[in-house]
């Protein structure tokens, strides 16, 4: 603490980013909590209908739940490939003696792009005619019988948009688990070694225990991230075809901004941010209570 | 933490190598196909991108994709300015990141010059308040947000933009800084003191000189997100005038059903490039700040 501060100084340096905090951030928190209790299109007067939104969303809207487990589905994907591959590439990483910044690097590129590019890539390379990527290099390993229109398929189009967020961010977290996989005291791999563990071993009883706290944080980050994607979904799909690829984004959006009913699509932002909440918890419940074990 | 890195990296596995049982060569092997492959998965897609935004149109209609292509031409870029705002998008963006940033740098300094320098009773009450923003999701914001602008006749505006992106990124901008200012040695401030400069002056020449590398780090990484948002512009932006990049780029689907898809790579290359410039010769800035928070937290 400085010597010489006044109460005036504290106030000069604080008021500013809190009040451009609270604006952006903090007063549209509240407001959303309020509006999820009223019914609003915009236009005519608010209407106060206490829990109906919250009761109709859970028990009368098939939509909601079908949006629901979509998005535990992309999810899913999005684990998968971030800290699954993430986890993969550091530990690949290690055993390689040159080359790994330019690795790295090149394995971080995709989160420099913008997602509506990202949308357009997508899309030619999931098209199928004319014949995209995918359906192009499954017809020269001979599996050409599997290529479809990924976008349209019901069966494959919730993997298929949630795929390219997972490979947009996988670089990220690789970053930080291969920063922290470093930070692995030497003598604990030799000392293990020496006893004649085999690398398997020495990954997953000595290293990954030893990263676990940075692993927590970094399930957490791509948890909660992937709970609130939305850019590509909307962009590549819209949702369809039919609710296929609905998530609770896409579907709180349209509500909010095509439907204009402000109150309903309140009542389901609310929800997303308890699902953060939720998904850290859990996170930090399971994750935590392992490493005690 | 960089450079702690460096020398770790090449101390550590060398003297295991050279003892050379033949089973770690095979297992390296395949330990850099898997790299290989990987890494041609991740590059791939961005190096078609550019290829396929240099091919003449009829190149790209006749079929394999992965072919090398057979011509040549730049006309692609010359639609790609010619059919819509691109220029004007460019210009948007640069607005919108400007501000945000100057928001985001200037503001998240004087947080932690509060918090972490000058020090309050309820300090640690106001730090979480501040975090709670790290793990909101954004959308919670959009219906209000929109609300609020079309009372006080801030929808469509560059602001509708800058305030929301700048007070999401607020948090982590905080964060950065009040661990910076953790370093910076008490004694420079009490000897600041004793020479009479007041919280004002030492913030201004002490505090902010010594901030430089966290400055950049910082806006090298919201510049990332900023560049890229399309949620709040897709949202609060109307009019074709005020467009952003994200925005612009979807207008080539919008014009006419058929996508010239050409001109739309050339759009998106002429969109990336400058931010992929940016992070190719500063990589070790950005990665050090994207990964910051989740190391020391």
């Amino acid at each position: 603490m400085l010597p010489r501060r006044s109460r005036l100084s504290v106030l000069v340096f604080l008021v500013p980013p809190l009040a451009l905090y609270a604006v952006a951030v903090l007063f549209p928190i509240l407001q959303s909590l309020v509006l999820s209790f009223f019914s609003w299109d915009g236009i005519t007067d608010l209407q106060f209908v206490g829990l109906s939104n919250y009761a109709h969303m859970l028990t009368g809207d098939p939509v909601f739940w079908r949006a629901f487990l979509n998005t535990l589905g992309y999810l899913v994907v999005c684990l998968v490939l971030q800290l699954g591959g993430a986890l993969l590439v550091s530990a690949l990483l290690l055993t390689l003696r040159r080359g790994r910044e330019v690795i790295k690097t090149l394995y971080l590129l995709p989160a420099v792009i913008s997602t509506v590019a990202i949308a357009f890539l997508f899309q030619r390379i999931y098209s199928f005619d004319p014949q995209g990527l995918i359906n192009q290099l499954l017809s020269w390993v001979g599996l050409g019988e599997l290529a479809r229109p990924w976008l349209s398929d019901v069966n494959t189009v919730l993997v298929a948009v949630s795929a390219p967020e997972g490979w947009r961010f996988s670089g990220l977290y690789m970053l930080i688990i291969y920063a922290a996989l470093l930070a692995v005291p030497q003598e604990l791999e030799e000392a293990a070694r020496i006893d004649g563990a085999s690398r398997w071993v020495i990954f997953w009883r000595i290293r990954f225990p030893y990263i676990r706290p940075v692993w927590v944080t970094t399930t957490i980050m791509a948890a909660t991230y992937a709970l609130r994607g939305f850019d590509i979904p909307y962009l590549l799909t819209n949702g369809g075809p039919g609710q296929a690829s609905e998530l609770l984004t896409t579907y709180m959006y349209k509500t909010a901004f095509t439907s204009t009913n402000y109150g309903y699509a309140s009542t389901m932002s609310v929800f997303i941010v308890v699902e953060c909440l939720v998904a850290v918890g859990l996170i930090l419940l399971l994750l935590r209570r392992k490493a005690d074990a | 933490m960089t450079t702690a890195l460096r020398t770790s990296i090449p101390a550590a596995p060398r003297p295991r190598r050279r003892s050379g049982r033949p089973r770690l060569t095979a297992f390296d092997a395949i330990a850099r196909a898997l790299i290989a492959i990987i890494l041609v998965a991740q590059v791939y897609p961005l190096a078609w991108l550019f290829l396929t935004s240099v091919r003449t149109e009829s190149d790209f209609a006749s079929g394999d994709p992965f072919a090398l292509p057979s011509s040549f031409t730049l006309d692609n870029y010359v639609r790609a300015f010619q059919q819509n705002n691109l220029g004007l998008n460019i210009l948007n963006s640069l607005v919108v990141t400007m501000g945000a940033n100057l928001l985001i740098v200037l503001l998240g300094m004087m947080g932690a010059y509060a918090l972490q320098v000058l020090g309050f009773r309820f300090s640690r009450l106001v730090r979480g308040i501040f975090m709670i923003g790290i793990i909101v999701p954004v959308q919670i914001a959009l219906v209000p947000l929109f609300i609020n602008y079309s009372r006080v006749g801030l929808l469509d505006t560059y602001q509708s933009m800058i305030i929301p992106l700048a007070g999401f990124a607020l948090p982590m901008s905080i964060y950065l800084f009040s661990s910076f200012f953790e370093y910076i040695p008490l004694e420079l401030y009490e000897a600041a003191s004793l020479d009479g400069a007041g919280p004002y002056r030492i913030f201004g020449q002490i505090t902010l000189p010594l901030s430089v590398n966290t400055i950049v780090t910082v806006v090298l990484v919201n510049s990332i997100f900023i560049w890229n948002d399309f949620i709040f512009a897709n949202t609060f932006v109307l009019s074709d005038g005020l467009k952003t990049i994200p925005l612009g780029l979807q207008n080539y689907i919008a014009a006419m059903g058929k996508i010239d898809w050409t001109a739309t790579f050339a759009a998106v290359c002429v969109t990336i490039t400058p931010l992929l410039l940016v992070f190719l010769v500063l990589n070790r800035a950005i990665s050090y700040g994207l990964s910051a928070g989740a190391t020391k937290g």
